[in-house]
């Protein structure tokens, strides 16, 4: 990729010959820089679970938020430049409250990602609704809800482009952590294996070793809507996963039938 | 006799006009009166068919209900120009939401729609009385009442228009059993709505010069919706 | 706002079968504030006579007292009753008098003719243009919702206890839709041998 590099690259709205938008696939590459975040969608409700990068021990690690809610019915999981991903909240946000203001009903799932993506592709030019961004978000989102038709996952990368998903990882750790989904998840999951099999994944892909204050967990189902664990929830979710060294083969059987082995 | 106590010498060759100040009426009333009642599974609205100005009539064959999808009919009455501005960017709104959210506006969200729409006009109203019916997404019938700057009330019953005030206390009685002693109250059918709904017309027409003609009747059902006219006194 | 609604008040006579009602609110108010839940607006100006003054009610007291006096003159000069339609023309000619400083009040007559005891229901603006229908009269803050009302519930020949009925439910659902009148009603049912007077519950808000 970077072999083709040429002043196509500098302008965020020029098309390469090849017909590439670079700063967006460079802002694709960003993102894979991220803490890694996964989301799983089961019948019963969504679970999302985040890394918490703790680069000091003198850092409150409270105060890094990489799950927020959107509205009591849409949680959302970023990764990437966090700065960014403030600006496509806020508008999340917004745009949630202006439908309910307007319709007396909750936002879709679907809507609310449609709404961040017109954000995420307004970089470019200015033109009449004033000056535009110079370059596109370095973040990818994983948007978790509850609408009419239930609970869904969306994700949306830098491009703006949106895809519902089962279940899908994003951040650094994302290419490993999918292939492990691919392999764990099935449709008849429950909400409480979802929320393991995230952990269990993440645990794999984690450099640092996974404990309850450097990961956030969050679950959306109909009876509670956003749900952010607490550092005793994240600790008993955390107990059910198994041990690196115990779980060498067959994941899913081993998290269930040894649930309590560490604790 | 503030002139007396002036002692300016007047030339009335030399008079000007002075300011004269003039004005412009940005309403007219074009009377109209809609009535709606709701059941368990349906919904029903009417409304009378004259378009009138003071003591002209532009035309008695006006219709005044607008269908905004298969479960939810607005009915208007007041200013006719402000109703044919409102309806279609209301058409428009209806229209937009159903490619933006890939479904049709439920019969709650167009009357919060509504409401908003009307109060974003505070301090230049549309000069309307909005009754806004239609099965709600449990399928039961329901009536929201509009005043012209949004407020908005969910009731089983409404009377809206140049008549409102004399039907409503008639709906109230016999719809809403209001002041009747004992306890068997049936709830009013579909057939008993339209029976109640012509003859609280007959009754407007009686009194109320803005209200005559005919009447379009709206029924709306899970089944959709059926149209029927009946005529009033043309005088 | 026009001082005919100042005090608030609603007011209703309606034609029946050999016999003729009258029924009035007992609100009194200023505006929109509730004075006393026991105001007398109708009043006996013989065995089969009552007139109603919905209005000012400065104006009701005064006028009806006005009305007394040139009733009783007229009785003690005449040494007759008066009639409902001599006491109609008496009560028109009295508004008319004061044509450019009227007394605010829409009066209502309602009564039985001697002799024939045909029933006779009147009302006239504040200036005493006299109406005499065939049906109903109504008047006060809430005679729009009073016309549609005895528009829909009145038909010809009603039974005293019919004409008591429906006149009640006229009055009563139409004051409820108006914030200034209400608060208990008084019903008078005239007829040939006997004047019955009901007081009805209502709602008090």
């Amino acid at each position: 990729m970077f072999l083709t590099r040429s002043e196509y690259d500098r302008g965020v709205n020029t098309f390469s010959p090849e017909g590439r938008l670079f700063q967006v696939e460079y802002a694709i590459e960003a993102i894979k820089l991220g803490s890694t975040a996964i989301g799983i969608c089961t019948s019963e409700g969504v679970v999302l679970a985040v890394e918490k990068r703790i680069t000091s021990t003198l850092m409150e690690p409270n105060t890094i938020e990489k799950i927020v809610e959107i509205d009591k019915h849409i949680g959302c999981a970023v990764s990437g430049l966090m700065a960014d991903s403030r600006t496509m909240i806020d508008r999340a946000r917004i745009e949630c409250q202006n439908h309910w203001f307007t319709y007396n009903e909750r936002m879709t799932v679907e809507s609310c990602a449609q709404a961040v993506s017109n954000l995420a592709i307004q970089f470019g030019d200015s033109d009449d609704d004033g000056s535009a961004m110079s370059r596109p978000f370095g973040v990818a989102i994983l948007f978790a809800g509850i609408d009419e038709k239930g609970p869904q996952l969306y994700h949306m990368d830098p491009s703006g482009t949106f895809v519902q998903f089962d279940a899908k990882a994003i951040g650094s750790g994302s290419e490993g952590a999918q292939q492990s989904l691919q392999e764990m998840y099935h449709r008849s999951m429950t909400l409480k294996e979802a929320t393991t099999a995230s952990l269990t994944i993440l645990k794999q892909v984690m450099e640092e070793k996974l404990n309850s204050s450097n990961v956030e967990v969050m679950t959306m189902t109909p009876g509670e809507f956003f749900h952010m664990f607490s550092k005793e929830q994240v600790e008993e979710a955390l107990n059910l996963v198994v041990p690196m060294e115990k779980s060498q083969g067959d994941l899913p059987a081993a998290a269930a039938s040894k649930a309590t082995a560490n604790a | 006799m503030a002139m007396m106590n002036d002692s300016r010498p007047h030339y009335p060759d030399y008079s000007t006009a002075g300011a004269v100040q003039h004005s412009f009426n940005p309403y007219a009333d074009n009377g109209g009166s809609v009535v709606a009642i709701a059941g368990d599974d349906f919904a029903v609205i009417g409304a009378d068919t004259r378009l009138s100005t003071g003591f002209a009539i532009y035309t008695r064959n006006q219709k005044k209900l607008f269908k905004l999808t298969d479960k939810t009919i607005l009915g208007c009455a007041g200013c006719w120009c402000d109703t044919l501005t409102l309806t279609r960017i209301l058409n428009a709104r209806m229209q937009m939401y159903e490619q933006e959210h890939n479904k049709t506006m439920s019969t709650t969200a167009c009357s919060q729609m509504l409401s908003t729409m009307l109060y974003y006009k505070r301090f230049f109203p549309y000069y309307i009385s909005n009754v806004l019916v239609g099965l709600d997404t449990e399928g039961k019938g329901c009536v929201y009442s509009y005043d012209p700057i949004g407020h908005c009330e969910r009731s089983t019953y409404r009377a809206g228009g140049s008549a409102g005030a004399l039907l409503q206390p008639l709906l109230d009685n016999q719809v809403g059993f209001k002041n009747m002693q004992g306890d068997a109250f049936e709830k009013v059918t579909k057939e008993r709505a339209i029976a109640i709904l012509k003859d609280v017309f007959i009754s407007a027409a009686e009194r109320d010069i803005y209200t005559g003609d005919s009447i379009v009747i709206n029924l709306i059902t899970k089944d959709g919706i059926t149209e029927e006219t009946f005529p009033l006194r043309k005088d | 706002m026009s001082i005919l609604s100042y005090n608030g008040g609603a007011m209703v006579a309606m034609k029946g079968d050999q016999c003729v009602a009258i029924a009035t609110d007992k609100r009194f108010g200023i505006q929109a504030q509730t004075i006393s839940l026991d105001f007398k607006k109708v009043f006996d100006m013989g065995p089969h006579l009552f007139v109603g003054l919905p209005g000012l009610a400065t104006d009701t007291q005064t006028v009806m007292e006005k009305l007394r006096f040139r009733k009783n003159l007229y009785e003690l000069k005449e040494n007759r009753k008066m009639s409902p339609k001599v006491f109609s023309s008496m009560v028109s000619n009295m508004l008319y008098e004061k044509r450019f400083g009227p007394f605010f009040v829409e009066p209502i007559i309602a009564g039985l003719e001697p002799k024939t005891f045909e029933p006779y229901v009147c009302n006239m603006d504040l200036i005493g243009c006299p109406n005499e229908p065939e049906d109903f009269v109504v008047g006060g803050t809430a005679s729009a919702q009073l016309y549609g009302m005895c528009e829909a519930l009145w038909v010809p020949k009603l039974k005293p206890d019919e004409l008591f009925e429906t006149i009640s439910q006229a009055l009563i659902n139409a004051f409820d839709r108006d914030a200034i009148s209400g608060w208990g009603a008084t019903v008078y049912i005239i007829e040939k041998d006997k004047v019955t007077v009901r007081e009805l519950k209502t709602r008090m808000d």
